[in-house]
This record gives structure tokens, sequence and C-alpha cells, in this order.
């Protein structure tokens, strides 16, 4: 469904993505691992073309656009596909909670207000926020607002959700909250690109988990082959250093 | 030294008469101003080169002048150069019996423009990155972004700054006497020179820009709140209202 080719991205003089292939079937569950700086961000934002990568191409659904010359309108269709859950929510602070959610359907979609409204209450009330409609985001709590995040990422109905970090700006009592949203959303077959270093999650719902290292995919395969089999020291490594700092959290 | 409490009760109510001549002097500029502002603002930071010098020119020639100079100059400078140009195009217009409020209106406008514009700047400036992003992932196009997200957070985060703007412009068209403008200042210095109570005179003008800046800052105050409501935590929102 989602078929990405040979991604470049520099900033300036740094090489950040350095050719990177990423497929995508309808129902999956990606799990992107890897260190700080390793290009995951920018590999989201990338097929969101919320940055402009210098080079590459992909074919979403039966349509091929190229990174670095797609134009304003195709940038257009492919965010009318595609969602984006952002580390630090970034909730429209001017709205409440359910305009958050309408706001892409009126605006973005032209569904009537009524009908927008009836969804935005469905999908909240999904994402157990049915007693918060009209908070604004600073009346919410992180994994308060990060729900509301997927909600307003959920209501457009796009066919693929990519999720950058969702829960890393969470206190660890507030995790728990939104990766159960997350995890009925995979059930229910929502097609999902996800970064994080939840190794449970991806664990439990990951058809597919990738590991990232300096702008480069070096391993990728299902859980049990990534995350219990690694074939890749630097994998090894990475996995170590981060289970051993859930530990300590513990 | 004895005041003379008749004259200034009678000198209140004269400026008075003066106080619509006065508030379209500071609103009509005002509104004028805005629209240009705010394009002037987003030129500048969209840094679209050309346009950027020009306008940044611009700005620091108003901002760094004082009002009264600008007013001396344009008052004495435009007259003499709007008529040579309408006597080059053969237009049938005598300048120097036009209303000398028109120019105030320019000047006022002209400086409103250099001021607000830095105020909108700094208020797009701001909203974090982050809102337009949002708003793009959900297939809003920039524009829509723009005046959907953006624009409505920047304009409650530059209302108290668009009221200092307000009180200040206000305060400075006080200065539309020296265009022979009939607003408030200069209806008490006509008042006064009969009898020579310029003080008494000043004094009562001077509680009437109190009063008026005061109202001013109270309304600001108020739709600060009313579309601000989105800062304060719920419990407190009420408070906040009516605070
Ligand atoms: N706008 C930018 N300008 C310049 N350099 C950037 C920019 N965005 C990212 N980078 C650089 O690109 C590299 C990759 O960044 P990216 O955010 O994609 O990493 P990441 O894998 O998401 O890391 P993290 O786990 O810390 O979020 C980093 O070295 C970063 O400094
Ligand atoms: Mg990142």
């Amino acid at each position: 469904m989602l078929e990405i080719k040979n991604i470049h991205k520099r900033f300036g003089n740094t090489e950040v993505l350095k050719g990177v292939d990423l497929n995508v079937e309808k129902g999956d569950v990606v799990v992107i691992l890897g260190p700080s700086g390793s290009g995951k961000t920018t590999l989201l934002r990338s097929i969101n073309f919320l940055e402009r990568a210098d080079q590459g191409s992909m074919v979403f659904g039966d349509k091929k656009y190229s990174f670095q010359k797609a134009s304003k309108k195709e940038i257009l269709e492919v965010r009318k596909k595609t969602a984006f859950v952002f580390q630090n929510y970034n909730l429209f602070q001017n709205k409440t909670a359910l305009e958050n959610v309408t706001e892409g359907l009126v605006i973005g979609r032209n569904i009537p207000k009524k009908k927008a409204y009836e969804k935005a209450v469905e999908i909240l009330t999904k994402v157990g926020l049915s007693d918060r409609y009209d908070f604004y985001p600073s009346q919410l709590s992180g994994g308060q607002q990060q729900r509301v995040g997927i909600a307003r990422a959920i209501a457009v109905e796009p066919e693929v959700i990519l999720f950058d970090e969702p829960t890393s700006a969470l206190d660890p009592e507030l995790i728990g909250e939104v990766l159960q949203v997350m995890k009925q959303l995979a059930k229910e077959g929502t097609t999902m690109i996800v970064v994080t270093h939840e190794i449970t999650f991806a664990q439990e719902v990951a058809s597919k988990v990738i590991f990232m290292d300096e702008g480069r995919i070096i391993e990728c395969g299902t859980a049990d082959q990534v995350i219990k089999h690694p074939k890749e020291e630097r994998t090894k490594q990475f996995l170590r250093r981060i289970t051993n700092d859930m530990e300590y959290a513990i | 030294m004895n005041f003379n409490l008749d004259f200034m009760v009678a000198t209140f109510w004269v400026s008075l008469t003066g106080l619509g001549v006065t508030l379209k002097l500071t609103f009509i500029p005002l509104l004028l101003a805005t629209p240009i502002a705010f394009a002037f603002a987003i030129i500048r930071l969209k840094k679209n080169q050309g346009f950027y010098q020009i306008i940044t020119f611009y700005i620091s020639l108003l901002r760094g002048t004082p009002i009264v100079l600008q007013i001396l100059l344009f008052y004495s400078l435009l007259p003499s150069v709007l008529n040579a140009l309408f006597e080059s195009l053969q237009i049938e217009l005598d300048i120097f019996s036009l209303n000398p409020i028109i120019y105030a209106y320019i000047i006022f406008t002209l400086n409103s423009v250099a001021t607000l514009s830095e105020v909108f700047r700094s208020a797009l400036l701001a909203v974090q990155n982050g809102q337009l992003e949002a708003a793009k992932t959900i297939g809003l196009t920039s524009f829509q972004a723009y005046v959907r997200i953006v624009i409505p957070q920047a304009l409650v985060s530059a209302l108290p700054n668009i009221s200092n703007t307000t009180v200040n412009l206000l305060k400075g068209t006080s200065l539309a006497f020296l265009m022979t403008v009939k607003e408030i200042t200069a209806l008490a210095k006509l008042e006064a020179a009969y009898g020579y109570n310029y003080i008494e005179a000043y004094i009562t003008i001077f509680v009437i820009y109190v009063l008026l800046a005061t109202v001013i800052q109270l309304l600001f105050g108020f739709l600060e709140k009313r579309f601000g409501r989105y800062k304060y935590p719920r419990n407190r929102e009420k408070e906040n209202l009516y605070a």
C-alpha cells in the first residue's frame, strides 16, 4: 500500500537519511526503533512532507510521488491520506478537544458540522474522553492531550497514521492509557508506523520491526526476529541499553 | 493661584465635543493599518528579499523618528507635493482646501503600520511551529492553517501590545492640533486662549485622556480574557473572566 524507495535527506552538510526503503501493507503496524539522531523523526516527517526530502519516491495506493518534486496539490493529497501523532501532541491550543477533532473534518474535508460533531463525540468516547469535549488542551493532562491527538488523527480516516514517539513526553503513569488506545487501533487493523522506545508494545502489536541507525535501516523483520534474536551488533547494543534504562526506571 | 472651577467644567464639555474627532483619529488609522501591517509582518517573516529590505527600512524610519517631527515634516511637505502632482496630471483639485484631518489620517496610519507590523511579527513568531504543522497533517492548506489556527492565536497574544499601540496613538492624536485639526487638545487650547486659563484647560483634558486610556485598557483586558480563555485552567476560568 505504501512503498518508500531510496529516501535521502540532508540538513546542511549532514546527511540524515541515507537511502531508506520501507514497505507498508494495509493493516501493518511498523515499529521503528533506533538511537537518538538516527533519523526516525526525519523519516516520518518526510513521508508527510513536513520535511522536503532530497531524493527518493513513494508509491502510495496507486499513485507515485517524488519526494523532491511533489507539487502542492500532491502534498495535500498525501496529507489527506495520512495523519500524524506528535511527540508533544501539538493540539490546537485555541480549540477545545472536540474542535481539535472536528477541524480536519469540517475544514479539511468539507464534512457538514453536525456530522463531524457526531463523529468526534464517538471517537472521543472511544479514546476515553467522553467527559472532556469542551476542555482546552491547557486544561488536559499529557495523557489526555495525546489521546485527543490520536482522536484527531483517526477522525480523518487516514490510510496510515504516523506516530512519532507518542508516549515519550508523558509521565510513566500516563503512558499506559495512550498505549492502550494504540493497541486497540492495531487490533482493529489500522495501518500505523510508530517510532517508539516501548519494546513491550512492539512485541505485542508490531507486524514489522525496523532498527535504524545513522540514517539507514540496519535490521528489519518481525518483532521476534529483531527484538528477541537481533543479528546486528548495533541492534543488540541498542536493545541492551534501552532495556537497562527500563530496569533503572523501575 | 486660584482655579476657575466653572471654567474647568465648561472646558470639559467643550473639549468633549472633540471626542469624536479624537476617537476617529485613533481608530480609523488603526483599522486602515491593520491589514497592511499584517501583510508587512508576513513578508518580513517569509524573508521575501527585496520587499523585506524596503519594509525593514520603512519601519526603522518611522519608529526611529519622533511623531511630532513626522507631522511637521509631512504637513509642510505633503500638500505641496500633492499639489505639484495633481497639477502635472492636470487634475483640478485644490489641495490646500482639503480638510487637514485627511493628513492626520495619513500620518497616523503610516505610523501605525510600522508599529503594528512589529507587533504582529512577534505575535506570529510566538505561535509554535507545531501548530502550523499539526494543521497541515490533518489536511488543511497553509492558508486555512493560518486563518484557523495560527492567526487567531497570534492575535490573542498580540492583544496587550495592540492595547498599548492604541493608547499611544490616542495620546499621539493630541498632536493633530499642529495640523489645525479640532480634536480634544486643540479645543481646550482654544478655550484657554480667551482668558489665559491654560493650566485649568490642561488639567481638564489630562483627566479626559486618563479616562479614555483607562476605558481602552479595560476593553482590551476584556477581549484578552474573552478570547484567551483557552489559556486559563478550567476551574479558574470564571474568576479570570470577571476579574
Ligand atoms: N531542522 C533540522 N535542521 C538541522 N538538523 C536537523 C533538523 N532536524 C533534525 N536534524 C538533525 O538530523 C538528525 C536526525 O534527527 P531526527 O530528529 O530525525 O532523529 P531521531 O532519530 O528522531 O532522534 P530522537 O530519537 O532523538 O528523536 C539529528 O542529528 C538532528 O540534529
Ligand atoms: Mg525523533
